[in-house]
């Protein structure tokens, strides 16, 4: 359900031509902010390593990148969570939602960006987001306002639109999303089942960075060129480490806490991004240290209709870690280290020892506080 | 089954032991809802493409060839929480996982299916601490009560001492250096010992004749004669070994190979119960009448994964077997009285992970057969360290998505970069590991070796399961957990991860990382507790004939040892009781 202004990605600032064709002939749809935000975060933790080339051999070069590994953080993200359309209401309902209704306008959200600097339209991005949030930078208490705009920018990202693709309200079953991603060079339009997570996510990760390069949190310059990941924004500018640096802020730093209204109108519930960071590293694990990449096509297919091209055994990662892949048995030597088994009387005749407690206990936690 | 006696709500560890012992021992009907997918089953040869079938009562449908067509053994495959085939989630895989609402860097490791969360677990089977159930005041009954009762389930789960490869070998050497043998299942010392576990041990030689050890050839098939454990750390992704044995035959036995056979068993038997198993059940109400002033359950209303039909069944006593999550989700869902400690209490073993890396030498001097550790070869835990009053350790060995996940990409210590390292503290490095440097750990991945630190973990009312305000799904209001460590558990905890630094330095390790793991709820327990929510029978206080026979009615943490077989032993106390009481 994907639409594309044609070659005009080719012009998006810095990209190369390959860059570019792996854009177009994505076959997991999503948007180039999307995908080039995961992209940064998969080659901070992952990354190409020509440097470990000569110690431990070539099969160590490649990354995540090599194995197309953003895909995979953007099919779980947008896989994460159904909605379904009979929890659904409107707002304004006489008596506001029950216990179990979901409001509508929490899912929904446009981010328009269209008019930015236009003699009637906001001035920045960060306008544009107190816009959204109902705020002015005076709400924002705890954030130096000129900073944070100075900082903060999507990248190509013009306009930025979720909404439900039926009429929810009189409909049941997983709701259908309509997904608009519109930069000055191309369209990105999906419908996808599951609230769309992977692209809010990044749009979060940009507000975030520019709150970290506001507070001076970065130890690294920041790279405005973006000549490695052309369609992200803030987030990307950041050095691989600033990148985990600021991630980490969201998990130890408080910075939900002080960009909570900022965030709010672009996720259904921002309290979740401290398990999205667990998440996002922990994918590395359930992605590029599997064999997940041996699915070739099918990799990011419903699970049903996915197969593998490569022996689970040879993908790039396994060839970096040396396991051979599942197997049916392995011969080897085993013994038992106690022989004859453990004792284990009839209970009438167990005798355990007065104090069962072993050798140091914390004492005074009795439970119920 | 239109007119069961007994329905329980889940299929998991323990309600398919519960339904059992209560079909075998006391001739009662029960039924067994389960609102996750059947696999190994006959009627439902797809199950996360196709309705399949609807029940299934006849041992003869459980086919050990399809569960191996899919347990694929692949990692991502098996343990993605999105999409793998071990998650929590309707069988129809177009569609997500059940969401809950977790504000925390943390993970929430279940199953939902039929075998529960033992589909992906190590099998360990230690039994409790006897002293976190006589020296603390949540418990209802002495540690004696549960001991015959651990017996029956060690003898029906095949649990004994697992056997020891070049893995072992080298946790022994650092911690049989410092620490004494424990040979008694019931452990009131500090010391190591193997596991008890679960799975049936490989022989000395195979059913054809064929000596079992470094130099066999031969198939690892149950058809060519192979019996037991074959030795592969799949166990996380279902471990459906040895391939081409019946269901009931593969070597661990989850509860959907320990227990489900059985239960099934008993409709062969006309001097014994009847047990009816659904999947694809989600239960989303109790149903109750309000008796002589006392509110009384009566039956379950449940809704077809598959269809979205809602049906109601009656029941003279209804059991939660849901686990800690979804049981307490379903009381509260379903209107019942709430005390204060309904979904509240929850314990979650706090664990850490400590990391060795070996140099070949080292391994080679300890094992001088083998050249490397190899993490994915013997069951994935097979030798264990006990601190009655503390908490435990376990040697783990997995392949290696799971072992870069654990080891190097869950912390709540930050990067390793920035992380700074106490001098005089035992590990080299704290944190996550990313960038080049996890690239060269993972290198030596064929080297490495974690413990798994199990601190106990005492209930409290601030930690558990309530129902999220803001996220419903089609079963109603999503759960919303929250779990957070007391500072006194931190202190054990820190102090077991130096003893398995210590454990690593003296076997030899080159390189010892703590990686300082957020919560990890996967050793969930005591949500439903009994002497709080729960009376000494596992029936619910404030509703007769409602009774919890999973790991929530468990009082506490049961001292740090894996819950499984203390989950199970309960639940098999429970089932007696129900027929004392009402059949």
């Amino acid at each position: 359900m994907k639409g594309i202004g044609g070659l005009a990605a080719l012009s998006m600032s810095g990209a190369t031509i390959a860059e570019a064709e792996d854009v177009l002939n994505d076959s997991v749809p999503s948007d180039p902010h999307t995908l080039d935000t995961y992209r940064s975060i998969v080659d901070a933790i992952v990354p190409r390593t020509p440097q470990l080339e000569s110690e431990l051999g070539p099969e160590h070069v490649p990354g995540g990148l090599d194995v197309e590994l953003e895909k995979f953080l953007v099919w779980d993200f947008n896989h994460f969570q159904e909605i379904r359309a009979e929890m659904v209401t409107e707002k304004g309902l006489l008596d506001g939602p029950s216990d179990a209704e979901m409001p509508l306008e929490m899912f929904e959200s446009v981010l328009d960006l269209t008019n930015l600097g236009g003699l009637l339209g906001p001035d920045s991005p960060l306008d544009v987001v107190l816009d959204l949030a109902d705020l002015d930078l005076g709400d924002l208490l705890d954030l130096d306002g000129d900073a944070l705009e100075e900082a903060l920018t999507f990248g190509p990202v013009e306009r930025y639109d979720i909404s439900f693709a039926d009429d929810v309200t009189s409909s049941s079953g997983p709701a259908e999303f309509e997904l608009l991603v519109e930069t000055a060079n191309e369209t990105t339009h999906q419908v996808v089942q599951n609230y769309p997570y992977a692209p809010a996510f990044t749009l979060v990760f940009d507000i975030v960075a520019a709150e970290f390069i506001a507070r001076g949190e970065n130890e690294d310059a920041i790279k405005r060129d973006r000549s490695k990941f052309p369609a992200g924004g803030t987030f990307v500018q950041l050095s691989p480490e600033d990148r985990l640096r600021c991630l980490w802020t969201i998990v130890d730093g408080s910075a939900i806490d002080r960009l909570d209204d900022l965030l709010s109108p672009l996720v259904p519930d921002v309290g979740i991004l401290k398990y999205v960071v667990m998440a996002v590293n922990g994918l590395h694990g359930f992605g590029y240290y599997t064999e997940w990449s041996g699915l070739g096509e099918t990799k990011t297919n419903n699970p049903t209709e996915r197969s593998l091209s490569t022996p689970a055994g040879e993908v790039q990662s396994r060839q970096q870690s040396g396991y051979p892949g599942p197997a049916d048995g392995y011969a080897a030597n085993w013994r038992h280290a106690v022989d004859g088994g453990f004792a284990d009387p009839d209970v009438e005749n167990l005798n355990l020892p007065s104090d069962l407690k072993g050798d140091d206990v914390i004492e005074g936690i009795g439970g119920g506080t | 089954m239109n007119d069961p006696d007994v329905v329980i709500v889940g299929a998991g560890a323990d309600g398919p032991a519960t339904a059992w012992k209560l079909a075998h021992d006391h001739g009662v009907d029960v039924l067994l809802l389960e609102g996750g997918p059947w696999h190994g089953n006959e009627q439902w040869p797809e199950p996360h493409a196709d309705s399949g079938g609807t029940i299934s009562t006849d041992p003869e449908d459980l086919d050990g060839k399809l569960l191996d067509e899919q347990f694929t053994h692949r990692e991502a495959d098996a343990n993605d929480p999105t999409y793998g085939y071990l998650r929590v989630g309707p069988a129809d895989h177009s569609r997500a996982p059940w969401f809950r609402n977790l504000h925390q860097n943390a993970f929430i490791w279940q199953v939902g299916a039929v075998g529960g969360t033992s589909l992906h677990y190590f099998s360990n089977h230690p039994r409790g601490y006897p002293t976190a159930f006589n020296d603390q005041p949540h418990w209802p009954f002495d540690y004696e009560e549960l001991v015959p009762y651990y017996q029956l389930n060690e003898e029906l789960t095949s649990t004994q001492q697992a056997p020891m490869t070049a893995k072992e070998e080298v946790f022994i050497e650092g911690a049989d250096a410092l620490y004494p043998l424990i040979e008694s299942k019931n452990v009131t010392e500090t010391g190591w010992r193997p596991q008890a576990n679960a799975v049936e041990v490989p022989g000395r030689e195979t059913a054809t004749g064929e000596p079992l050890d470094a130099d066999y050839e031969g198939s690892f098939s149950y058809d060519d004669g192979f019996r037991g454990d074959t030795l592969v750390g799949d166990h996380f992704q279902g471990s459906s070994t040895p391939v081409d044995a019946p269901v009931r035959d593969k070597a661990r036995k989850s509860s959907n190979v320990g227990y489900v056979p059985r239960a099934l068993d008993t409709n062969k038997n006309d001097s014994q119960g009847n047990v009816a198993l659904r999947p694809n059940a989600y239960v989303t109400d109790i149903e109750t009448n309000e008796g002589a002033g006392t509110l009384e359950a009566t039956g379950v209303t449940f809704r077809d994964s598959w269809s979205g039909q809602s049906q109601t069944v009656s029941a003279d006593t209804v059991v939660l077997a849901g686990g800690c999550i979804e049981t307490p989700r379903l009381w509260l869902n379903a209107g019942l009285p709430d005390d204060g400690w309904v979904g509240k209490g929850l314990t979650t073993h706090w664990f850490d992970w400590v990391v060795g890396v070996y140099d070949d030498e080292t391994v080679a001097d300890i094992n001088p057969e083998v050249e490397h550790m190899d993490p994915y070869v013997g069951q994935n835990s097979a030798v264990r360290f006990d601190k009655p009053g503390v908490g435990g350790m376990e040697d783990i060995g997995m392949s290696p998505g799971l072992v870069s996940y654990a080891d190097y990409l869950f912390s709540q210590a930050g990067y390793s970069f920035d992380t700074e390292v106490d001098p005089s503290e035992p590990w080299d490095t704290r944190g996550y590991v990313v960038g080049e440097e996890l690239k060269r750990r993972m290198s030596n991945y064929k080297q490495t070796k974690a413990l798994l630190i199990l601190t106990d973990d005492l209930p409290r009312q601030s930690n558990g399961v309530s129902l999220d305000n803001t996220f419903s799904d089609e079963h109603g209001p999503v759960p919303k957990v929250k779990w957070e460590p007391h500072p006194d558990d931190d202190a054990k905890r820190d102090e077991l991860s130096r003893i398995a630094a210590n454990i690593h330095k003296e076997a030899g390790a080159d390189h010892v990382h703590r990686c300082d793991w957020p919560p990890l709820l996967l050793h969930m327990q005591s949500s439903m507790r009994m002497g709080e929510v729960l009376d000494e029978n596992a029936e619910a206080k404030n509703v007769n004939r409602l009774f919890v026979a999973d790991h929530s009615a468990m009082a506490n943490g049961v001292g740090g040892p894996n819950p499984t077989n203390s989950g199970q032993a309960l639940a098999l106390r429970t089932a007696d009781k129900i027929a004392e009481l009402y059949f």
